[in-house]
């Protein structure tokens, strides 16, 4: 039958290259291909894609390292080196563990959730402004903490719970009202600006009910803020993207045929409309535990998948990338938040827009120059 | 290798009283069918007949009301998508190539149904997409983007990602659609080869006659949801059949080259009158009145 086409006897004759059982070679998309064990594994990489999340990581950390050392009481980068393998003095171990550590490592974390959120939801609905900011979700976080401090006056755990059932809450009732033999993007992009809409409105009814103290809180809550938090916020965090980060690449392999369109990519073995659900069902996930954590931190999820997807170049999704930039951009946003009228500390919120955009708009003026903007 | 399960007797593909529908709208009902393994069935009728609807259904595109679809003599509803995918591929009437794609990158993700987590490009893949660019004459094309090619090389292209899915059985929804008569002939010769290399089960739907004919093993007439007439060509293409399918009153001749049934229509009208000298000018009144 086919075993022409599934074991040629002898390669066919062409000038390109022959197939290698072990180690480097490319594929026709142009992305290396590693494989091992004579070819019974085999992963591929996009090259720019590995390049820009290795530099954006490692600037991340270092702005992370740098950030741990300043603050009121400023240590050097050696002492907080030592603290942190455990042989530093004990004035400065809780100052870097418990103060200084979490509250990068949530900055990162958060940062880097929200980058992969925003890269799936713009892919999935092809809209570049397709954000959870914009659709609704962290509205209806903000919604939910916000009912949380005013009415009930809730601690600051009863409130990150406040938001996460909001986040959820909100996100199933998008997807439910969206959902039309599947989930179209066009819908989804309506029904997010209605339900923002709504919950702006909830949101800013509670606030003129609320006393000033209460009100001052929930303003700071709703610009997002990395102030005070400590290792509760980190470990959700981290559990959270060890799980959601998977399942987005795997999910995230079956996008390459369902640009070909749902009935080729149903032939070809995708089922489209599932592949779409999971992948909204899991951004939504990280967008709730992002808010949860930090509040809702504009612009990052927004604005970290447009650098992404510009520097990596194609018709890449940029998922990885636009992760490792969310975390650079919230990090140093943070470390910005932290100095820019220190001692006191901004809500990392007021700073990722004016850090962010900035930016996007130098990538857009560029693009516009060599003509490939939008 | 799907061949295990098969015996010459089971048909790769067959549909059992099927009843297809789009919400409330009926298309088809009451239709068996079953498809020649080996051999090229075209599906033909008029705009509307339901012949794009049976073959979604038999590609499993579309679930059907009531009946089943038979692979290989399994329910192919009950398989998951993904097996189905590695013994049957479908090339729909539109299918979209991504902006910039190059034509290896396109033929590649034909691949998509053999490929794991941890089996991301394995020698197999990559043999095969080779294969099936020589097979289609694409190989020359291959880092070309596909935006940039003619309707013709355009569909080999796509053809080519079915051959790459390594598939015994292959359906194609108007494959030469927008095509002008060059390449549409280009593109059957090509499937026509493929079906006679590799014995493989090709189904089309197609719009002309008398291309159906001439590359049809198993020619399938359909009318409002029924078929009306199959077998071979020859059988089929009387001009009782066509003037009942299509309402069109014809003869029906022998095709001068391949000696196939060819359909010529009776002239009616305008069109009745005997060839005269040229008119000097071309008159816009008969351009328009001319369907």
């Amino acid at each position: 039958m086919d075993a022409t086409i599934d074991a040629p006897a002898a390669p066919p004759p062409t000038d390109r290259p022959t197939a290698r059982a072990t180690g480097v070679t490319r594929a026709p998309d142009g992305s290396l291909v590693v494989r091992v064990r004579r070819g019974r594994l085999s992963a591929r990489l996009d090259a720019r894609s590995v390049a820009v999340t290795a530099v954006a990581l490692g600037l991340a950390t270092l702005v992370f390292a740098w950030s741990l050392t300043l603050g009121d009481y400023p240590l050097s980068l050696g002492d907080v080196v030592r603290t942190l393998v455990g042989q530093g003095e004990q004035r400065h171990e809780f100052i870097v563990r418990t103060l200084r550590l979490p509250r990068g490592l949530t900055g990162l974390l958060v940062g880097a959730s929200l980058g992969l959120a925003g890269a799936v939801f713009q892919r999935i609905m092809r809209n570049p402004l397709a954000s959870p900011d914009l659709i609704g979700i962290s509205n209806g976080a903000a919604a939910a903490a916000v009912f949380v401090i005013v009415v009930l006056g809730g601690s600051s755990t009863e409130v990150t719970w406040g938001a996460l059932a909001g986040a959820v809450g909100t996100g199933a009732a998008i997807h439910l009202l969206a959902y039309k033999r599947g989930i179209s993007g066009y819908r989804l992009v309506l029904v997010g600006v209605a339900v923002t809409a709504m919950m702006t409105s909830i949101t800013s009814y509670l606030l003129t009910r609320a006393e000033i103290y209460e009100a001052q809180r929930a303003v700071v809550w709703l610009t997002g803020s990395l102030n005070a938090r400590g290792w509760d916020h980190v470990r959700p965090l981290t559990v959270a993207l060890a799980v959601l980060l998977p399942a987005v690449l795997a999910l995230a392999r079956h996008l390459r045929v369902l640009d070909l369109g749902d009935d080729a990519a149903r032939g070809l073995g995708a089922r489209a409309d599932r592949v779409r659900s999971g992948l909204l069902l899991v951004a939504t996930a990280l967008v709730a535990v992002s808010v949860a954590s930090a509040g809702p931190v504009s612009f990052v999820a927004l604005v970290a998948p447009q650098i992404g997807r510009r520097l990596v170049g194609g018709s890449s999704a940029a998922l990885v990338p636009s992760a490792a930039l969310g975390a650079l951009l919230l990090v140093a946003s943070d470390l910005v938040a932290r100095r820019v009228v220190a001692p006191t500390e901004l809500p990392v919120g007021v700073v990722t827009a004016i850090l962010g955009a900035p930016y996007l708009l130098i990538l857009l003026a560029r693009a516009n120059r060599i003509g490939s903007a939008g | 290798m799907t061949m295990t399960s098969a015996t010459t007797s089971t048909p790769p593909l067959e549909a059992q009283d099927l009843r297809l529908a789009y919400d409330d709208r009926v298309v088809v009902d009451g239709l068996s069918v079953s498809i020649p393994r080996g051999q090229v069935t075209v599906i033909v009728g008029a705009n509307a007949c339901g012949k794009s609807t049976l073959l979604r259904a038999l590609a499993r595109l579309l679930k059907p009301r009531r009946g089943t679809v038979l692979l290989d003599g399994r329910d192919i509803h009950r398989l998951p998508t993904r097996q189905v995918a590695t013994e049957l591929g479908i090339l729909p009437q539109q299918p979209i190539a991504p902006e910039g794609i190059s034509v290896a990158d396109l033929v590649a993700r034909g691949r998509h149904p053999h490929q794991r987590w941890l089996r991301q490009w394995s020698v197999t893949d990559e043999q095969a997409v080779e294969a099936a660019l020589q097979a289609t004459g694409m190989a020359d094309l291959a880092d070309r983007p596909v935006d940039e090619l003619s309707g013709g090389q355009r569909q080999r292209a796509w053809i080519a990602l079915a051959l790459a899915q390594g598939t015994d059985v292959m359906l194609l929804d108007e494959p030469t659609t927008f095509l002008d008569l060059a390449h549409q002939i280009e593109v059957l010769d090509l499937l026509h080869e493929l079906n006679r290399r590799d014995e493989r089960t090709i189904v089309l739907v197609l719009h002309d006659l008398n291309l159906a004919c001439r590359y049809a093993d198993h020619l399938v007439a359909m009318k409002q949801g029924r078929i009306v007439a199959e077998g071979p060509p020859r059988e089929v293409m009387t001009p009782e059949i066509v003037e009942d399918v299509f309402g069109l009153a014809c003869q029906v001749i022998d095709d001068p080259l391949t000696a196939t049934p060819m359909v010529v229509p009776v002239p009616n009208g305008r069109r009745a009158e005997p060839p005269g000298p040229p008119a000097s000018a071309p008159d816009p009144a008969l351009v328009n009145g001319h369907r």
